[in-house]
């Protein structure tokens, strides 16, 4: 597994059981940075009205940046009024509502289990449509800058120009070795880029410690060792039809859960090589092992005597 | 930030069992198995795959080692040239730990979809578990995954802390026997206030592959078998098992109430052929009160193993010491998915209480015993007792003080996880 899947499996699972098998549920989980999910029946006698409720933590600035009208697009009546208690929004669905056919069913799965997606991508689709009218009106004017605090000390930055739409990621690492590990990695994104094969990937910048211009004027930006930036400048050709601007969206938006997890599997890879070569040197010491001569010793009437 | 729920994660020879603290369930049960490139016999001796060409990183080395899969996806991909599967789990202890890392690796980031570094984690470990085993544990989850806090608990106290759910239950010790059944062996375990007797642990080669086994065999004798493919026959015995098994009082009464009445009791299993969707059907009749009854007269299935469990159990408890026996005879509790057959509790308290009666009456002398309580516990959660156990006690609120954190992984190091502290050892 190379890439994370956009969707929530738990979602996908829990749902597809309890379309063979409906019955009253409650069970609460987490998904990528911190988001809070509570799958629920609220009527213990109707078993087939499920609640599903999602906190995310830099709710009041995704709706800012349209996150409702992104959610009712994508699941219009579904979405309940008042959410539940302690949850940001929350949908219902009706398990005997649920398409019937194998494919529209999996579709329909699918579409619930991108919740937490679909709710991050209204930056992401507000920077492009700013892009497109920046662009028509040939206006060397930029929108404005975005911010969402995703993680208590970590954010998305995303500001649409003309030509372009930049996305800068600060990142903050909490461990020596992640920092190294993060440093290496970013620094191989830049360099990969300049192979052929990924000429049209979008542009990545890397800086340490020092934020990059465009968020120079920001106040309260961390300026410690462990801070890293990463810039990604998307070009229209990444976002031009719905299809790619759809992948584009889900792939940048878990791009930090990206690099943590290849930062795990590094490490996981530097184990498993260094558990290897133990072995191998352990190996060796044993052979270096000189052997202790053992000489029999009889007794007087001819048997062996052992030393205990 | 604790208000993340705390991350459970039972993992047994056969299945893993995964999820959220404060769950009822778990949210993922999958095979505790490893699909990778590469034969599955030798992998391991090869070593992994090292760099081939000079130049920069990115090209250096492939991704062999992000190209595996785990749980069920890892069996659909048994057949797909080029993998092996491997468990890297053999008799509840962790055998090769590359693969294990790799299996948490995709078991957190692919299917909890958790960061780690946000999580509290609680493991469970076997009884007997070398002290070794927790530190290499304790080394892959705070250095390869960063977690904010892990506490190891021993499978059979997770066990006992699950009976609480039932209501029978009025105390809340940590003191009694454990009798955990699962697919490959059954253990029977002795507590003390949360202390695994070691000394007194005994091994039953009897568990659910058995009784799936000796299932096919009744059915194969009776000629039910014959409408049904080769193929499926193991799965459907285990059907079989599963939903129309139950323990009796009385063998001989039962085989005359069949006999009697067979309308009544026989009972008619559907099936469906995978490939060529052929119905078939087969009469299930004796075998279902015969399944469960090698726990109690293992003579009927296997000459190789041939004292009961109710007599297992004795000894167990005779071989703890003096002062906490009363204390397991009255809290002996169940776990594993062969544990779950109707009855199996009553059945188990009778014959060990008939036991214990006896041994009472023979004893000679002035003073004459009171009598000891016998009382096994059944409750609704037993199939995932382990992993229910973890999720009650990781809900607690104190539970954070029981972890061993981040912080004093590094001040200390990996021996920290020597030693836990018990867990409602205050409660």
């Amino acid at each position: 597994m190379i890439l994370l899947e956009p969707h929530n499996t738990i979602i996908v699972t829990t749902l597809n059981d309890k379309l063979l098998k409906p019955a009253t549920l409650d069970v609460q989980f987490v998904d990528y940075d911190g988001v809070r999910f509570h799958l629920s029946t609220p009527d213990r006698k109707v078993a087939n009205i499920i609640h599903l409720s999602m906190n995310i933590r830099c709710w009041n600035e995704l709706v800012r940046y349209g996150a409702n009208e992104v959610l009712q697009r994508e699941y219009g009546s579904l979405i309940l009024d008042a959410p539940e208690a302690d949850y940001n929004v929350t949908l219902q669905l009706d398990l005997e509502q649920i398409p019937q056919d194998q494919e529209s069913r999996d579709a329909f799965i699918m579409s619930i289990a991108l919740f937490k997606r679909n709710a991050l991508a209204a930056p992401f689709e507000r920077a492009f449509e700013t892009q497109k009218e920046l662009e028509s009106s040939s206006s060397t004017s930029e929108g404005d800058l975005m911010e969402i605090h995703y993680r208590d000390e970590e954010a998305i930055y995303i500001r649409a120009a003309a030509d372009r739409v930049t996305v800068i990621f600060s990142t903050q690492f909490k461990e020596e070795t992640d920092r190294i590990f993060g440093k290496v990695f970013l620094q191989e994104f830049v360099d990969a880029r300049r192979q052929p094969s990924c000429q049209n990937a979008p542009q990545v910048l890397y800086n340490n410690r020092e934020p990059p211009l465009e968020l120079r004027h920001l106040s309260g930006l961390q300026n410690t060792e462990d801070t890293g930036y990463v810039t990604f400048v998307l070009f229209p050709r990444h976002f031009g039809n719905a299809t790619t601007a759809g992948g584009t969206i889900s792939h940048i938006q878990l791009f930090r859960d990206y690099l943590h997890y290849h930062i795990k599997c590094s490490k996981a890879y530097m184990h498993s090589r260094m558990r290897h070569r133990v072995a191998e040197f352990q190996k060796v010491l044993n052979r270096a092992k000189t052997e202790v001569a053992t000489t029999d010793r009889k007794t007087a009437s001819g048997r062996t005597m052992l030393v205990r | 930030m604790s208000v993340l729920a705390p991350i459970i994660c039972d993992n047994g020879t056969g299945y893993s069992k995964i999820g959220f603290a404060g769950n009822s369930d778990p949210s993922f049960v999958f095979p505790t198995a490893i699909a990778t490139r590469g034969q599955a016999a030798q992998a391991s001796r090869a070593g992994p795959q090292i760099p081939s060409k000079p130049g920069h990183l990115a090209s250096k080395r492939g991704v062999e080692d992000l190209d595996f899969f785990i749980g069920d996806e890892a069996l659909a991909n048994a057949k797909t040239p080029g993998y092996g599967v491997h468990y890297p789990i053999r008799h509840g202890m962790i055998e090769n730990w590359d693969h294990m890392e790799r299996y948490w690796e995709q078991t957190i980031f692919k299917y909890l979809r958790a960061e780690p570094e946000d999580h509290y984690f609680l493991l469970t470990e076997p009884p007997l578990n070398p002290p070794e085993n927790r530190e290499q544990t304790a080394e892959i989850f705070f250095e390869s995954f960063n977690i904010k806090g892990l506490y190891i608990a021993v499978q059979a106290v997770l066990a006992l802390a699950a009976s609480w759910s039932s209501n029978r239950v009025t105390d809340r010790t940590l003191t009694g026997t454990v009798i955990d059944s699962g697919d490959g062996v059954t253990h029977v375990i002795p507590c003390a206030e949360g202390y695994v007797i070691g000394s007194a642990i005994k091994h039953i080669p009897i568990a659910g592959r058995d009784i799936s086994q000796f299932v096919l065999n009744l059915l194969r004798e009776r000629g039910e078998m014959a409408a049904v493919p080769p193929e499926d026959q193991l799965r459907v015995a285990g059907k079989v098992k599963e939903n129309y098994s139950y323990v009796c009082q009385d063998i001989v009464k039962e085989f005359r109430k069949y006999d009697a009445e067979p309308y009544k009791y026989f009972e008619r299993f559907e099936g469906e052929h995978s490939v060529t969707n052929r119905k078939y059907g087969i009469d299930v009749g004796y075998e279902r009160f015969l399944a469960p009854e090698i726990f109690f007269n293992p003579e009927i299935y296997s000459s190789d193993f041939l004292t009961p469990l109710p007599e297992i159990v004795d000894d167990v408890i005779q071989q703890s010491p003096i002062d906490v026996r009363r204390g397991l005879y009255k809290n002996i509790v169940l776990s594993g998915g062969s544990t779950m057959f109707q009855h199996f509790g009553q059945r188990l308290k009778r014959d060990l209480k008939q036991l214990v009666d006896r041994r009472l009456d023979t004893g000679t002398g002035a003073q004459k015993s009171s009598g000891v309580e016998v009382d096994v516990i059944s409750h609704k959660r037993q199939r995932y007792a382990v992993w229910y156990g973890g999720s009650l006690m990781a809900s607690l609120p104190d539970f954070y003080s029981f972890c061993h954190t981040k912080e004093q992984y590094d001040e200390i190091g990996p021996s920290i996880c020597r030693r836990y502290q018990i867990f409602g050892s205050a409660t």
